[in-house]
């Protein structure tokens, strides 16, 4: 293993500039070397990185399995595009950069520091942060690159356009300013349509809606921790008014109207565990690619500018969002859930698309003018990518974790087409448990004894026994476990002629 | 029993009272001792501005517009004389303090508030 010092110096000697850099954008330039790859294995290979055999991570907020044995060996050096978003080297940069952004936080475990102190003292320890710093640039260009390739940046240039261009992109997804020019106030009425009535309609919509809440838990249980990092220093007018919404997203220092105490009491009335990354073996590529640009842009001061309109687009969409969400939670769990959270989003960012748009987005091009409106409108492009391609991973892991039985027939079906590169591995109830996907279609059969498959957090995995062949799409999470003593599973490549 | 304090307002504009705070809002010739906390959401009243009209705060937070005439609803009695008040406080057993601070909520209207805005 490469020792810490070693691994450090060398790659900060040889970082190698990628190309120019273009002046107010933010470019992640930097091309990982032989260095930062000796980094990234002796990062992925610290004790609380690695799996163990628990399928939910309880009351630890410092372990972080980022993948199994070797994960951290991959090349990183080729930045991922935008088909290989839902890849095996996304999920791995993103736990990795999800790790390294949070151990900028200050995350306790519930039970007290004595339960977790041996972890806390790794995860905030000098070798992992001087690893982790040796890693970032390199795993940053490796996962945000593709955005510079896929996203367009309209021609907008002045204040007027601006504006214009905004309230379009808004009304164009489905939130029109009112007749004041105003972020509307929400319709409670509205029928839910989208991923929100695709959850309901599912064969398990308890499952589908735990695994939607997972997904928010992700960034909801830190809530804006990532918007601390642009609270201080000296900025205008813009740095006091995002502060008034920093101070409502923790709830004016009050514990019990702080949003990620009201997010845990919405997780806890359904029956979720509400520690940091209890689930943290479900949290799909793009929700993990999602909030890691988020706490990369303010992480990298040069992406403020993107950050501060990425915040407007989402404030504003937000509170119509959110009160559909409330909308689908109770009609598939009922009264039981507690939705204050949503009730509350569903209010006050009818507020917070106001002010941002109006003091933060148009304030800032304002005072900086042309200089950084193209960078405004990055922002607003890329989190409407990032969007698009989040929803469509998690309806394809819904449509996927429930209809496992039918994916098991179609495996059966697919079997005698499978690819001659079968690999073979063997499990126990104690081995390590991880979740990943695959970069193409594979078939997983079971040779011998059972394995539990787990596509989304449920108690009620989907059973495999001896001679069951399951398809796995390229793309969709999944962990297996010994549901025997011990069962034997194949791995083999297959290729669908239709989907 | 009620607690009665005495202010001098050349010194003090504001009292503390356990958590909740009171400022003197000047009403034309009048003060009054109204309570420093939003209806919407408890932003401090104290930092708003009037609007163009004078009748109505605008909340330093998200911007909702408070009628003077509710805020001062809230009002403490108090009895003025010169620059010495005497106020009647709830009796709740909490601390009373009484400090300085800038009330932007006694400055004439703001000139650059957009009356656009006021049906929001």
């Amino acid at each position: 293993m490469t020792t810490v010092t070693e691994a450090v110096a060398a790659s900060a000697a040889g970082l190698v500039p990628a190309g120019p850099v273009a002046p107010g954008l933010v470019t992640t330039s930097m091309a990982p070397t032989e260095a930062a790859a000796s980094a990234l294995a002796a990062y992925c290979s610290q004790r609380i990185f690695r799996p163990g055999p628990e399928v939910l991570i309880e009351g630890n907020p410092f372990r972080r399995p980022i993948g199994p044995p070797g994960a951290g060996d991959r090349d990183f050096s080729v930045p991922a595009t935008e088909a290989e978003f839902l890849g095996s080297g996304q999920l791995i940069a993103g736990r990795v950069l999800c790790n390294a952004y949070e151990s900028d936080m200050i995350l306790l475990p519930p039970a007290g520091l004595a339960s977790a102190k041996d972890d806390f003292e790794v995860f905030y320890g000098d070798e992992v942060r001087a690893l982790r710093d040796a890693v970032r640039p390199g795993l940053e260009r490796y996962a945000y690159s593709f955005l510079d390739d896929a996203v367009t940046v309209p021609p907008v240039r002045t204040l007027e356009e601006l504006q214009a261009y905004f309230l379009a992109e808004v009304g164009g997804a489905g939130a029109p300013a009112d007749a004041s020019g105003s972020n509307p106030a929400v319709d409670p009425a509205a029928e839910v349509t989208g991923t929100m009535r695709m959850i309901t309609e599912c064969r398990r919509p308890e499952e589908a809606a735990a695994l939607h809440l997972i997904q928010l838990a992700l960034d909801a249980l830190t809530e804006a921790s990532a918007m601390a990092r642009n609270l201080g220093g000296s900025y205008g007018v813009e740095q006091s008014e995002l502060f008034k919404i920093f101070n409502d997203e923790f709830g004016y220092g009050v514990y019990g109207a702080k949003h990620s105490t009201i997010f845990k009491e919405m997780l806890a009335s359904v029956g979720l565990r509400t520690d940091v990354h209890a689930y943290w073996n479900f949290y799909l590529t793009s929700s993990l690619v999602g909030v890691n640009y988020f706490n990369w842009l303010t992480e990298d001061h040069r992406g403020m500018f993107r950050y501060m309109a990425a915040v407007t687009y989402l404030e504003w969409l937000f509170a119509q969002g959110f009160a559909d969400t409330g909308a689908m939670l109770r009609a598939v769990y009922g009264d039981r859930v507690d939705a204050k959270y949503c009730d509350e989003h569903a209010h006050i960012d009818v507020h917070h698309g106001r002010m941002t748009y109006e003091n933060l987005l148009l304030g800032l091009a304002r005072t900086h003018g042309e200089l950084v409106i193209p960078e405004l409108v990055r922002g607003i492009e890329d989190t409407k990518l990032l969007l698009r391609l989040g929803d469509a991973d998690f309806r394809a892991q819904i449509d996927w974790a429930d209809a496992l039985d039918r994916h098991t027939e179609a495996g059966a079906a697919l079997a005698t087409s499978a690819a001659d590169d079968a690999a073979t591995s063997t499990l126990r109830p104690d081995s390590p448990f991880s979740t990943g996907v695959y970069d193409s279609d594979r078939l997983v059969e079971v040779t011998s004894g059972e394995a539990d498959v787990y596509a989304w957090a449920t108690d009620h995995p989907h059973r495999l026994g001896t001679g069951d062949v399951l398809l796995v799409p390229r793309g969709r999470l999944h962990g297996l476990k010994a549901a025997s003593p011990e069962a034997r599973v194949t791995v083999r490549t297959v290729e669908r002629t239709s989907r | 029993m009620a607690r009665v304090i005495v202010m001098d307002l050349s010194r003090h504009n504001t009292v503390m009272i356990g958590h909740d705070r009171y400022f003197v809002l000047h009403e034309g010739e009048r003060s009054v001792l109204v309570r420093d906390h939003c209806p919407h959401r408890g932003g401090p009243l104290s930092l708003a501005r009037r609007t163009p009209d004078g009748r109505r705060l605008s909340c330093p937070w998200h911007g909702t517009k408070v009628g003077v005439s509710a805020v001062k609803r809230s009002c403490l009695p108090m009895v003025r004389s010169g620059d010495e008040a005497v106020v009647v406080l709830p009796e709740t057993g909490v601390p009373v303090s009484v400090i300085h601070k800038e009330i932007l909520a006694n400055l004439p209207p703001d000139p650059t508030h957009d009356e656009g805005a006021e049906s929001r």
